[in-house]
């Protein structure tokens, strides 16, 4: 990874969003140190995430790679989406293998994400056929019941309490604060503000699910080889796994034991595919699109014991300023940021591996691994300062 | 003219009619792979648990009892047609019948019922329309809501 760009998280950028995906992709290219013909590869997931009504318009709604290409204006050799799950892993492998193969020689990898006008999730739906005719007309939709399923599920487990996850959120608003494009500059968040806000889907409450924003981050990828002759120090990517297949189950239902199972198998892909272990990581980012998946990562990854998560992280176990804690949201995560889906934990891993994290650069950090959606249904990736 | 948004009502398909037509009559059905006997929700091209392509899946009659696994109180709906129901209570119910043969329904006992892991439930039925009832469920037996 030879350079990145990212654009202002907004709740709304006041021009489409094709056209900001233009300017931050360009923008990468620059920073690596290329123009734009050099560039011949395009890699995204364009998935626009919304259980809601809207109209889904490439350059709108979301930019595929193939809009991005076109209206750069250039002709790839390699263009390529990743449909499944699990987004950010998916393409990056795809833009590994597109370089690993020769396919490209530089490829620019982006993801665009949008906040429609209207309710994000808002359907007004009154007949509803195929999958969610066994889920919709009992009210079971959208994504907040169904992550507040197994949150309910781990609380009664391991008697854990919602208001440990105060914690979480006060760690994420507290590096997201420092981040200057994050939607959440400035703006930390209490414990007695978390514990305040409304629930919406008990236990999820308000500040339990990111927001939703216009942003675009790109990043340029290519050979190790062709990396030396560019402006910044590379980083490298280790190795990445995306989750098996799940259970069936009904639309949208998530059982914990599901998520544990499976994310015990997305960990073993993991470690198997960059051949460290889990004590090599100094940057653990943990994808937190809802906060109980900050629990089920850190445990499914085996970075503290199953049903300790809670614990864990009420004890300063993620505390990014003190420098014996793992710090799982240095980047802020999405809940410090804003609904950019495992955008802030790669780029908390490019940052801080290529020493561009400003301020907020960590004396240590050699091993990043960058999450996304959940351990059963997502995947990870692991980044490296140094080759392989 | 309705005055007031619809639930969403469902759409029955080849596969689901049989499933839609006996919860009309109030019987909780689930689908069963003819090669293999397991039942599966929902029901799929391929048998999740033999794999064969041909499952040709009857949904029979189960008995409507199972354990809550887990639940949530929906304060706010993304369907409009149920703004006027929230607050309300989803539960995730293993059935009695298999493992890990679980759904998901409305608890019709109200948003302050106290709930935990195990409690017994039994299925009711919603009637939305003619001719269109929704699988629900309520607590069973003495265990429900005060253990």
């Amino acid at each position: 990874m030879v350079g990145y760009a990212h654009s202002p998280v907004t709740r709304h950028a006041g021009r489409p969003l094709g056209a900001v995906a233009v300017d931050t992709a360009r923008a990468a290219i620059v920073d690596a140190g290329l123009e734009v013909g050099q560039v011949d590869g395009f890699v995204t997931s364009a998935l626009f995430p919304t259980a809601g009504s809207h109209a889904v318009v490439d350059g709108e709604s979301l930019v595929s790679a193939d809009w991005l290409a076109a209206h750069l204006g250039t002709i790839p050799r390699y263009v390529a989406g990743f449909q499944g799950i699990g987004q950010i892993p998916g393409m990056v492998g795809l833009a590994v293998n597109a370089v690993a193969s020769g396919a490209a020689d530089y490829v620019l990898l982006h993801r665009a994400l949008h906040n429609p006008t209207g309710r994000y999730h808002g359907n007004p739906m009154t007949t509803v056929a195929g999958a969610q005719q066994w889920t919709a007309p009992q009210g079971f939709f959208g994504p907040l019941s169904m992550i507040a399923l197994p949150y309910t599920e781990y609380l009664q487990r391991y008697r854990a309490d919602r208001d440990a996850m105060a914690a979480v959120l006060v760690e994420a608003r507290k590096n997201g604060a420092r981040i200057p494009w994050s939607y959440w500059y400035k703006q930390p968040l209490t414990a007695e503000e978390y514990r305040a806000a409304p629930m919406l889907s008990d236990p999820i409450g308000r500040f339990d699910c990111d927001l939703p924003v216009d942003g675009v981050a790109a990043f340029i990828l290519t050979s190790a080889q062709r990396a030396r002759d560019l402006p910044h120090r590379p980083v490298y990517v280790a190795g990445y796994a995306s989750s098996p297949p799940p259970p069936r189950r009904l639309p949208l239902h998530w059982p914990l034991d599901d998520i544990m199972t499976g994310g015990a198998e997305t960990a073993r892909r993991l470690w198997d595919s960059a051949g460290i272990r889990p004590t090599d990581v100094d940057l653990p980012q943990v994808y937190d699109g809802f906060s109980p998946f900050v629990w089920f990562w850190l445990e499914a990854l085996g970075f503290c014991p199953v049903g300790e998560a809670h614990r864990f992280i009420q004890d300063g176990g993620i505390d990014s300023d003190n420098p014996t804690a793992l710090p799982a949201l240095s980047g802020g995560g999405a809940l410090g940021n804003g609904r950019m889906h495992g955008i802030p934990q790669m780029l908390e891993c490019y940052l801080q591996l290529a020493g561009r994290a400003g301020d907020r650069q960590r004396e240590q950090a050699t091993v990043g691994v960058a999450c996304h959606s959940s351990p059963h249904y997502g995947g990870a990736v692991a980044y490296t300062s140094e080759p392989g | 003219m309705t005055p007031t948004p619809t639930r969403p009502l469902p759409v029955p398909d080849e596969q689901s009619a049989p499933f839609w037509a006996a919860a009309a009559r109030h019987i909780l059905t689930v689908a069963r792979c003819s090669a293999c006997g397991l039942y599966t929700v929902p029901p799929d091209q391929v048998c999740p648990h033999c794999r064969t392509t041909d499952p040709a899946f009857s949904f029979e009659p189960v008995s409507g009892r199972g354990v809550v696994r887990s639940w949530t109180v929906v304060r706010q709906s993304f369907l409009p047609g149920f703004a006027d129901q929230v607050p309300f209570v989803l539960v995730d119910v293993e059935l009695a019948e298999q493992a890990q043969l679980r759904l998901i329904g409305r608890l019709l006992d109200g948003p302050d019922t106290a709930l935990h892991a195990g409690d017994p439930v039994t299925v009711g039925f919603e009637d939305l329309a003619d001719g269109v009832a929704v699988p629900a469920f309520t607590l069973a037996g003495p265990a429900g809501g005060v253990a």
